[in-house]
């Protein structure tokens, strides 16, 4: 009985506990003094936004849709699941009107690119962020 | 329904498949993406013929509504790139067709600009209508998406995006022409077709959870061959018939000009609204188009869909509606009544086919690139030959 209940109280723990992503960070180049929130990087995500404020050409860079960052991004900054967001893209794709983001496989490769680049915003797990990269906001 | 290819087309198609393919890579980055459908469809109709083109009635198949397609887009750098997209689709056999094949150029973060072969934008959704995988029909409403033919270009466009505050405002202008075939209701057949001087503008203004559109398409007719072999043969027999009772030929000439549709103009308009809003999804279209002054017949046509997202399931009900009203001031001034009778008999037979309908459709994103859909459709269809009808289907859209 005793083992039952801890099971069940486990359970229902589990069960109703909000799911807890890591903070992700958005980056950009040290050098960029743009000011960004979260609809600013949305447009830019989505293809509609081609320029950070100060004119200066923007390039986003995106993780792999496995990366966990990746699904926290889409679903807080760009309010859309993976299947939404991809439904967006093959619109713009197969109409010649955009390419999506290009894809990382792993962090160290994005905060390498964008330490490396002014035009480029990316976003990491926070706990990555090193000294290289500016952090934007965090969610 | 196959395209036929003149010299034009393959001046183009053949150097934008050489740039896009054969570039070094050194040179270009060449994108390789593409889409398809595997699709199960099931037509039924109490008149035994199928209510579209190209479907089978009374049985299963696979191959009316499969489709797939790859598209290669090389990056030349400094905002010009090519791309070209190799399509095949069960109507037609599976035949390779090079359906786009056109060069862009970003002039700025505002502007592009693009020549060669490419979508005609004729309502909303055309230029993605094949693509399964971004919308949440098994099909788009057959009522405004009938399958136009000449949903493929060769021409110059401007596409333009303006951010208004918080809100998108995406344009498109364009100048082209087409040659190929349309199906006739009349004959059942497909005949020979072409529209010259093709002026094209829509716009769509699209907020975070919601976008307003329109846009107008027109068009001179370069109809010498539908009228050699669909109107002038449906007027014989009341030309011969007035001739008999007195009809002068400046009579017939004249009205020969009038029921005719080469040189006419085409005039077709689009506007409607979408909605996704906490997982409740609203799309609705009007259309309207006709070939002015002729036989042709003003189509007003729309459908109204409301879906509601659950999680990676979408269920989508929607009703659509495809109407014809015949206009018979361009028979004004023709006195003869045997004339007059004939060329409202001609009007008749090109607005004989109506219909309407309600359908059920579900989408399963069962994977990141492919989903599931299934639906049902009942209709019914104004041509005796049809009348009420079902149709199921059930397959997966993928995007890669």
């Amino acid at each position: 009985m005793k083992n039952r209940i801890l099971l069940f109280s486990t359970l229902l723990t589990t069960l109703c506990s909000p799911l807890v992503f890591a903070e992700v960070a958005v980056i950009v180049h040290p050098s960029n003094n743009n000011a960004l929130d979260a609809s600013s990087v949305a447009k830019i995500y989505l293809g509609r936004e081609k320029s950070f404020a100060d004119g200066q050409s923007v390039v986003p860079m995106s993780m792999v849709e496995t990366a966990p960052s990746s699904a926290s991004f889409n679903d807080v900054v760009l309010k859309k699941s993976a299947s939404q967001l991809k439904a967006y893209w093959s619109k713009l794709v197969f109409t010649g009107k955009g390419t999506p983001p290009k894809e990382l496989a792993t962090e160290e490769e994005m905060l390498k690119l964008v330490a490396g680049n002014p035009n480029l915003i990316g976003f990491v797990d926070a706990s990555k962020v090193d000294a290289t990269v500016k952090v934007v906001f965090k969610f | 329904m196959k395209l036929q290819y003149n010299p034009r087309q393959y001046w183009l198609i053949g150097p934008v498949l050489l740039t896009t393919l054969y570039l070094p890579s050194a040179v270009a980055e060449v994108k390789l993406n593409g889409f398809a459908s595997i699709r199960g469809t099931s037509v039924s109709s109490d008149g035994g013929l199928p209510p579209y083109p190209g479907y089978e009635e009374g049985e299963l198949s696979f191959k009316t509504e499969s489709l797939f397609a790859i598209q290669a887009s090389a990056d030349l750098s400094e905002g010009l790139s090519a791309t070209v997209q190799l399509y095949g689709d069960g109507l037609n056999d599976f035949e390779v067709d090079a359906r786009w094949a056109y060069f862009s150029y970003q002039l700025n973060d505002t502007h592009r600009i693009s020549g060669g072969r490419f979508a005609n934008p004729i309502f909303h959704q055309s230029e993605y209508e094949k693509v399964g995988y971004a919308h949440n029909f098994s099909r788009l409403p057959k009522a405004v998406y009938i399958g136009l033919d000449f949903s493929t270009i060769e021409g110059i466009a401007l596409d333009s995006q303006f951010n208004i505050g918080d809100y998108n405002l995406q344009t498109k202008v364009l100048y082209g022409g087409w040659t190929g075939e349309v199906f006739s209701a009349v004959t059942n057949t497909t005949v020979g077709f072409g529209l010259d001087n093709i002026m094209s503008a829509n716009a769509t203004l699209a907020g975070d959870w919601w976008q307003v559109f329109g846009g107008v398409f027109a068009a001179e007719i370069d109809g010498a061959t539908i009228d050699s072999t669909t109107v002038f043969p449906l007027a014989a027999g009341g030309i011969a018939l007035a001739t008999a009772n007195g009809a002068t030929a400046a009579q017939i000439a004249d009205f020969r000009s009038r029921i005719g549709w080469d040189e006419k103009d085409a005039f077709y308009w689009f506007s409607g609204f979408a909605i996704d809003y906490s997982n409740w999804l609203v799309d609705f279209e009007y259309v309207s188009y006709e070939v002015k002054e002729s036989t042709d017949v003003l189509n007003n046509s729309w459908y109204l869909a409301l879906g509601h997202r659950f999680d990676n399931v979408v269920v989508t009900i929607h009703t659509e509606d495809y109407a014809q009203d015949p206009d018979f001031g361009y028979l004004n001034g023709v006195t003869h009544p045997v004339l007059q009778a004939t060329g409202r008999g001609i009007t008749s037979a090109f607005g004989q086919r109506e219909f309407d309908g309600m359908g059920l459709s579900v989408r399963y994103d069962f994977h990141p690139s492919a989903a599931f859909k299934a639906d049902y459709f009942k209709g019914t269809d104004t041509r005796s030959t049809v009348g009420d009808y079902q149709l199921f289907s059930f397959g997966i859209d993928l995007v890669f």
